[in-house]
């Protein structure tokens, strides 16, 4: 019934049809938009480099599929594409994780040292990961953990977490109070609530932190480029840098490595999209 | 709950919950940070930090002084200002008109536009670089399109040394509207039903009820997606990087870049880079506080 | 018990950092070399590069490499941490200045003349001199001429048109090619360093010559004199002839070679090194501009006659990349002695000639080297000869003074700033590097 009321609505203005009008279009527009490069990036790795310096915007004359399993080759695409997944895996998983804990206790257990802390961690947000990157290359290479994976990660995870706590804390506070008095009257411990009540409510928060996480973290470059040397190490993007810049002499290779480091971001988001909105639901009902 | 639980468990759960995050939050962040400040009064320029083998000094201010007297400090720092404006009152209402328009079934295929306009944002930078520049060029369809109304226009927005960083905003607004659509979406969904329900039963309009319950009940979020805002739009760096990486002449430059040239371009000033970026931290830090002061006072009035 | 999975989760996160701070310190066996190289990964030669490292590593099983690869800003990025941290490789790519100007500035790489004496009759001299800052780091593989006017005669002869003499010849020409919707010279200037290496080094060599810089590092000569204001002002001029259209301040540099190929302007103005992008790529079998055509169409000239020039048909010259050695490598070491014998494999004819072959270079510095197959456009690069080689600016001068240097060529295609402005801001960006110095 809700739906349609609206709709219905006898007293839509003409004001009301030209602001709807507008929203099509600018959704429209949008859409266009998003979908058209895709698209475009898409039938560009199948011409050549030849061709598509030649002809930009068009279909290709001749499609070609060398592209792909030359850049997969020479990229070495599949170690890589592994190494991505772990970095955005775990990272993300540990930033999740500790930022609702750091959030639930920031938000529901009184102590002094809330303040200060909660407000570093807000200032974090405001940091620019180029102002930070020669002084952490420096302290990674002193504490032993350059060219690791443990050395990727820990960074990852830091640089997630102010804004994982700021939203998580948000969050939190509009959990009611009565919840975890009525929990702790029953004598459970602050990280049993935590664990069983306070985790599954935060799903449709932890959706969002981990979306934001997972597609930051996926597409970053600038970080492994530094923090790592052994080819090993490397991740995706690493790898597409190696194929890209307005330096790069060869586009169809680039645009297949580009294409082969956005597909699974694509299908991940496609997929993943009805969870956070189950999430959502979820959340709603809840909170 | 104190006298039931004492003191001394609380303590423990809180340090538990907390200290994971904050040690490497200051490994990682605050550390550096303050390496970074202190960096921008030195005279480091490279080489060992600490132990003997460190070369280095205090000298003050002079640092920044240099920053403030370069005029492309400045024409950097311009830049960002509009990149703020514009996600304030570009990128920020339009995301939430979106989401509101989807969120109240104002239109078919929600789901679809939903998914679509967040999509951008997965996509990498470079990609988005490399494709808007080639509609953007003299020969690109941006050229040809003109050229159908008005025949031999020349395509100069670019060589215009005011209008050169409106590609670059353009580009932004379709980049990262999304994430604010999402955002708001998400916060939508958590207002009850049956408010709004009961809200159009008594015959409220659309905007009333916007005015009435939706926007009050965003307030907060609203701050949020600000704060999110004015410190993207401080830090961004990437999507220019790879789009103009700053030219022509400095004109589509943003502070962060302008920090990048300065540390990693040829004649690296280490200190010079980071007087750049407590610059960067300061000033966003100056206008959250304003944001969130101008919360209270409108968040008083409701 | 999730109190328990909490404390491991958060031990397992950060346990790994002590544990892997011990790492590998095995001393004795094969020589470990770190190794840092440069590489184009879309490139055709790329499968060249490939073979040219693995060759080595079978040749040498008793040298370990830890190779590492980057391209483009990435290097660079790399390169400044490494050098800030002071943890640079063992062998490096780098470049005789400009974006390398760090390496040397801060003493971090080795001079090679005692190790290259023995050797140094089989190289032309520049390989085996001391570059601008007084070492040689790095053993320049090529020379390249960093201006290079492409000219579509074919082109010309449509539109009624004749090689052009001098620079008047090439301004009668822009209401021709107007009219027929073309531009007259096209230079893919989006980034600042392309109108200054591959457009201003040249005119300052043919309005200034060397003896004027030589003369302003001495300190007996300033920027803001008038030879240089003049170089300056003619750039300035090429913009208000219409001779180059401010659009070029929007193309990419990588746009280039394309809008040249199909036939978007008379003439185009880029590096030799460019020459590769318009022959045949050995993967596709497909050349943006055939041989035939390259033969029948194609020009590769020297810009015409300036006015007030004092070097006739002069062009800036630099020595090319190549590889150096980190300084800290003790002299007489096994370890100097293995990263030397990888310098030499690269710098040998049998990898040189390689990279001739691919077009990567236009010509090698190691005498007898020559490529076994060129196309047309190959052949005149090769041919092509100034009367006279000059300074490219950012291969004699500091990053922190042709930094405003390359910024001012913009700032005067925009308006912003006039030639005399431009001068005045580069001898202040001197004057401050000489006192940092």
């Amino acid at each position: 019934m809700t739906q349609i009321q609206p709709m219905l609505k006898p007293k839509l203005s003409i004001g009301a049809i030209i602001a709807r009008v507008l929203l099509v279009a600018i959704l429209i527009g949008f859409t266009v938009m998003t979908i058209y490069p895709i698209i475009w990036l898409i039938i560009n790795s199948f011409k050549t480099s030849k061709e598509f310096q030649m002809n930009r915007l068009g279909l290709p004359i001749a499609p070609t599929f060398i592209n792909y399993p030359q850049a997969w080759k020479i990229g070495n695409f599949s170690m890589l594409f592994v190494n991505s997944i772990f970095y955005t895996g775990v990272a993300t998983l540990a930033i999740v994780i500790l930022s609702l804990s750091t959030s639930f206790a920031f938000a529901k257990i009184q102590s002094k040292a809330t303040k200060p802390l909660y407000n570093s961690f807000v200032i974090g947000i405001l940091l620019a990961l180029e102002s930070i990157m020669v002084p952490l290359f420096i302290m990674s290479i002193v504490t032993g953990v350059y060219d690791t994976r443990i050395g990727i990660l820990i960074p990852y995870i830091g640089l997630g977490l102010p804004i994982g706590v700021y939203l998580g804390t948000e969050f939190i506070k509009s959990i009611p109070d009565a919840l975890i008095e009525s929990a702790r009257l029953e004598g459970a411990s602050y990280l049993r609530i935590f664990f069983s009540i306070i985790l599954p409510m935060c799903i449709p928060v932890a959706m969002t932190l981990a979306i934001l996480t997972v597609t930051s973290l996926w597409n970053e470059f600038m970080l492994v480029n530094i923090l790592a040397s052994r080819e090993s190490l490397k991740s995706l993007p690493v790898g597409i840098l190696k194929f890209s810049g307005s330096l790069a002499s060869d586009y169809g290779k680039q645009f297949a490595a580009l294409v082969i480091g956005m597909l699974p971001m694509l299908i991940f988001y496609l997929s993943f999209r009805k969870q956070i909105q189950r999430g959502l639901a979820a959340g709603a009902v809840k909170g | 709950m104190r006298q039931l639980t004492g003191t001394l468990e609380r303590k423990q759960a809180y340090l538990l919950l907390v200290l994971p995050a904050v040690m490497i939050y200051f490994a990682v962040i605050a550390f550096p940070t303050i390496f970074s400040i202190v960096l921008s009064v030195s005279n480091y320029q490279g080489g060992a930090v600490f132990g003997e083998k460190a070369n280095w000094s205090l000298v003050g201010f002079k640092h920044y002084l240099r920053m403030f007297k370069d005029q492309y400090f400045w024409i950097s720092f311009k830049n960002n200002i509009w990149i703020m404006l514009m996600s304030l009152f570009i990128q920020i209402p339009l995301g939430f008109v979106l989401a509101y328009t989807i969120f109240r079934k104002l239109i078919v295929g929600r789901e679809f536009f939903q998914t679509v306009i967040y999509m951008p944002t997965i996509i990498s930078v470079i990609v988005v670089a490399i494709l808007w520049q080639s509609i953007f060029s003299p020969y690109g369809p941006v050229t040809s399109f003109m050229r159908m109304f008005i025949p031999g226009w020349e395509n100069k927005l670019v060589s215009h040394p005011q209008l050169a960083i409106v590609p670059v905003l353009f580009v932004m607004v379709w980049y990262y509207t999304g994430m604010y659509l999402i955002i708001f979406l998400a916060n939508l969904q958590k207002i009850d039903q049956q408010v709004i329900e009961s809200a159009q039963i008594d015959g409220a309009n659309e905007w009333q009820m916007l005015k009435a319950i939706i926007l009050p009940a965003l307030s907060g979020v609203i701050v949020t997606t600000a704060i999110l805002a004015i410190s993207g739009s401080l830090r961004s760096f990437g999507l220019i990087w790879a789009m103009t990486a700053g030219n022509p002449a400095r004109r589509t430059s943003v502070l962060a870049l302008y920090m990048y040239d300065n540390a990693f371009k040829g004649a690296p000033n280490f200190p010079l880079a980071n007087a750049i970026s407590t610059f960067m931290v300061t000033v966003s830090f100056v206008f959250i506080v304003i944001a969130k002061k101008i919360e209270k006072r409108f968040g008083g009035k409701e | 018990m999730k109190r328990l999975l909490f404390v491991l989760l958060a031990l397992a996160m950060v346990l790994p950092v002590f544990a892997a701070a011990e790492k590998d310190q095995a001393a004795e066996g094969p020589i470990t070399l770190r190794v840092l190289n440069y590489a184009d990964a879309t490139t055709p030669a790329y499968a060249v590069e490939k073979e040219i490292w693995d060759t080595f590593r079978a040749q040498n099983p008793d040298i370990v490499l830890e190779y590492e690869e980057l391209f483009d800003e990435a290097f660079h990025t790399k390169t400044e941490a490494y050098a800030a941290a002071g943890r640079l490789p063992d062998v490096m790519f780098m470049w005789p200045s400009g974006r390398s100007s760090t390496l040397y500035n801060r003493n971090l790489v080795k001079d090679l003349t005692p190790l290259m004496a023995p050797v140094k009759n089989e190289f032309v001299p520049i390989a085996t001199s001391p570059g601008q800052f007084g070492i040689l780091g790095q053993i320049p593989q090529s020379t390249t001429n960093t201006h290079v006017l492409y000219a579509n005669l074919g082109l010309l002869k449509k539109l009624g048109l004749s090689e052009p003499k001098t620079y008047a010849d090439l301004v009668a020409m822009v209401p021709a090619a107007r009219a027929a919707g073309v531009e007259v010279v096209l230079i893919p200037a989006k980034s600042d360093w392309v109108m200054q290496s591959c457009l201003f080094s040249m005119v300052l060599g043919r309005i200034a010559g060397d003896e004027f810089i030589n003369d302003v590092l001495a300190g007996k000569a300033n920027f803001t004199d008038k030879p240089f204001v003049d170089s300056l002002a003619f750039i300035k001029r090429l913009y208000d002839d219409g001779v180059i259209s401010r659009t070029a301040l929007q193309i990419d540099y990588g746009e280039g070679p394309a809008l040249f190929a199909s036939e978007k302007s008379l003439f185009y103005i880029d590096g030799a090194w460019r020459v590769g992008e318009f022959i045949t790529s050995p993967d596709s079998g497909v050349a943006l501009i055939p041989p035939a055509k390259q033969q029948s169409d194609f020009k590769l000239m020297n810009f015409p006659v300036i006015p007030g020039e004092k070097n006739a048909n002069s062009s800036s010259v630099i020595a090319g990349t190549g590889f150096g050695m980190n300084a800290n490598i003790e002299a007489g070491s096994a370890k100097e002695a293995a990263a030397w014998r990888l310098i030499s494999y690269l710098n040998s004819a049998e990898v040189l000639k390689k990279r001739l072959e691919t077009g990567a270079f236009s010509n090698v510095t190691r005498i007898g080297v020559t490529a076994s197959k060129m196309e047309p456009l190959q052949v005149m690069n090769a041919q092509l000869a100034p009367a006279k080689a000059t300074y490219v600016v950012d291969g004699i001068l500091d990053a922190s003074v042709y930094g405003p240097i390359n910024i001012g060529l913009q700032e005067m295609a925009l308006g912003t700033a006039t030639p005399e402005q431009v001068a005045q801001t580069t001898q202040k960006a001197f004057e401050e590097w000489e006192i940092s110095n």
